[in-house]
């Protein structure tokens, strides 16, 4: 939402006529959310959420794996990936023009946040300059300078990295298919009484940043792991040795504070 | 495979919308692990009509009554005239509410439903706060923490007042049972979740619920917060027959309040003296409890 706004001001500074606005979905800590911004020479009046972007920015590369991202993406447009992987390599329809900036590392590198939890809206917006032209690396800078309460210079730098090391790639002959099903169904009224469905339709595996690994060879199967989960998203294998449900593991950490012989390790997600 | 010490079955399910690490939500996986799935649950707005029913879904495996904030008590009350005159038999009326919903805004309703001897589990979750809103401070917001309206700023430090006795005002009803539950203590909580649902009458249930956005702790210290705050008495376990008190959890001396508040944001700004005088209050409760389970009839 910051780097939405950010954005907004950016094009702002550049004399341009811009909008910005969250959507309100699950506002709970790690839930993905979604912003949009407009920016036009003209004054915007539509107010509505945008569903043919011509650029799609993702901060969160984990996201690829569980959203479908690029849905709605215009033929030729730009996907932009907070991504180690060369634009190459990040899973898109043929259509599309993917960049990637590894601004998890811009951003740690610069001090802006933890390595579990970092500030990459400024290291993605100076690629976003770059990669999408729609606004100057200047601009972006000016609105960090007025906007961005602290660790203005860190993220002015962290900006300039994001410009100079983002990458590019044309469309592609052979689009990979961006996900074999839709792990978050669409919203339809249901006609019948509401909420039938079992939560579990749902994944929450987006919410995530770290990932409990569990090292069996440790484990003496003594179910903390599962009594304390508060997604209940352990389950057990057929001798007994606890299995993490990824597709509901919200990455809280319970599990493995709470493991006696220390058996589950919390990592980062590629 | 050892044994499981708590009921295997699940009837929360996965996919809810709880922030990572709540133990609201697994307050209530272990409660309906104790009660069963003839239940129903009626939720007011609060932080658990979020997480029970990310659109178009249900978290729950039970009926759920979705009901106003200041009406659980009532609802409890009109779920049980119904369920009767339907003739349900073994059926479990339950409420499940926030601290605001409860002690503060739901105060009447509560007491009315108590008074009236209503058959029904009412239980409280506890995260000392409004949070569904986003950090206000509630009757059970303990004296001195953070929240946005009782910020840390200017003359501001903290809330003013101290936290309400929440389990006083129930047991001044004398209620079938009461109790206090803290999910970092699974087998105590289930057994006391079992043992209100094997009763009849009005049972009310005080759940400790840590939170980590409105608490401010890295979410996986959820567990080692509870058990900490049991621990060191300022959530002692006990519960109440008929007005009868026993303390459940007695681990010989208590530990000092001092690493509890260390491990918490919203506590970030208490002095050596801000801690002390929290200590003393502490002490002084665990003593006037003690008092009560040798005196009580
Ligand atoms: C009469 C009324 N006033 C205010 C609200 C707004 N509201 C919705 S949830 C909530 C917080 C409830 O706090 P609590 O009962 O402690 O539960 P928690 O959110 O902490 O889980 C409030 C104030 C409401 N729904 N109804
Ligand atoms: S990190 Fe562990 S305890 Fe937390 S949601 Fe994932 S499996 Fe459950
Ligand atoms: S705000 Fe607190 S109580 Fe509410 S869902 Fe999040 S962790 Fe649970």
């Amino acid at each position: 939402m910051i780097a939405s706004e950010l954005l907004a001001q950016a094009a702002f500074l550049d004399g341009r006529e811009p909008q910005s606005f969250p959507f309100f979905g699950v506002e709970r800590r790690g839930a993905p959310v979604t912003a949009f911004a407009r920016i036009d020479d003209r004054p915007i009046q539509l107010r509505t959420s945008i569903e043919h972007p011509d650029v799609v920015v993702v901060l969160d590369p984990g996201l690829l794996h569980t959203t479908p991202v690029t849905d709605g993406l215009k033929e030729g447009g730009l996907l932009l990936v907070n991504s180690r992987l060369p634009p190459e390599e990040v899973v898109a329809p043929a259509s599309v023009r993917r960049a990637t900036v590894d601004a998890t590392r811009i951003a740690v590198a610069h001090g802006l946040g933890t390595a579990s939890t970092p500030i990459v809206n400024t290291a993605v917006l100076g690629a976003l300059a770059k990669a999408a032209g729609v606004v100057t690396l200047d601009a972006v800078q000016r609105a960090i300078d007025q906007f961005v309460p602290g660790h203005r210079p860190e993220n002015r730098l962290a900006s300039s990295d994001g410009y100079e090391s983002v990458r590019l790639a044309g469309p592609m002959e052979h689009g990979a298919p961006v996900l074999a099903h839709r792990l978050t169904p669409l919203i339809t009224v249901p006609e019948g009484p509401l909420a039938t469905r079992p939560s579990s339709d749902l994944h929450t595996a987006a919410w995530r940043t770290l990932t409990p690994v569990v090292h069996l060879e440790k484990c003496t199967r003594c179910n903390f792991c599962w009594k304390f989960c508060p997604d209940d998203a352990i389950g057990f294998d057929s001798n007994g040795f606890p299995v993490i449900r990824l597709d509901y593991c919200k990455g809280c950490g319970i599990c493995a504070a709470e493991c006696p012989p220390r058996t589950i390790e919390m990592v980062a997600e590629a | 495979m050892a044994k499981l010490t708590i009921p295997a079955q699940e009837l929360m399910y996965s996919g809810h919308a709880a922030c990572p690490g709540c133990a609201a939500a697994l307050a209530m996986r272990l409660v309906l692990k104790g009660l069963g799935p003839r239940t129903v649950v009626s939720i007011p707005a609060c932080c658990w009509t979020v997480i029970a029913t990310p659109y178009p879904t249900n978290a729950l495996g039970v009926s759920v009554f979705d009901n106003p904030i200041e009406s659980t008590g009532a609802s409890l009350s009109g779920l049980r005239a119904a369920a009767d005159a339907l003739g349900y038999k073994d059926f479990h009326v339950v409420g499940f509410a926030g601290d605001g919903g409860t002690a503060d805004i739901g105060l009447q309703a509560l007491s009315g439903m108590l008074e009236r001897r209503t058959n029904a589990i009412y239980v409280m979750y506890d995260n000392e706060g409004y949070m569904n809103t986003g950090v206000q401070r509630s009757g059970a917001t303990p004296q001195g923490a953070w929240t946005t309206t009782t910020p840390v700023e200017g003359t501001s430090r903290g809330k003013p007042e101290a936290k309400k006795d929440i389990m006083g005002l129930v047991l001044a009803h004398r209620p079938t049972y009461a109790a206090t539950l803290n999910p970092a203590f699974p087998e105590d909580f289930v057994r006391k979740v079992e043992k209100a649902r094997d009763l009849t009458g009005s049972r009310f249930l005080h759940v400790f619920t840590p939170c980590p956005p409105g608490w401010k702790y890295s979410s996986e210290e959820s567990i080692k917060l509870g058990r900490l705050a049991t621990d060191s008495g300022i959530f002692p376990l006990f519960e109440a027959e008929n007005g009868k008190v026993r303390i459940t959890r007695k681990g010989g001396a208590l530990k000092p309040v001092d690493e509890y508040i260390h491990a918490q944001g919203r506590f970030r700004h208490f002095t050596p003296e801000d801690i002390q005088a929290f200590q003393a209050e502490v002490r002084l409760a665990w003593e006037r409890l003690l008092r009560l389970e040798k005196e009580s009839l």
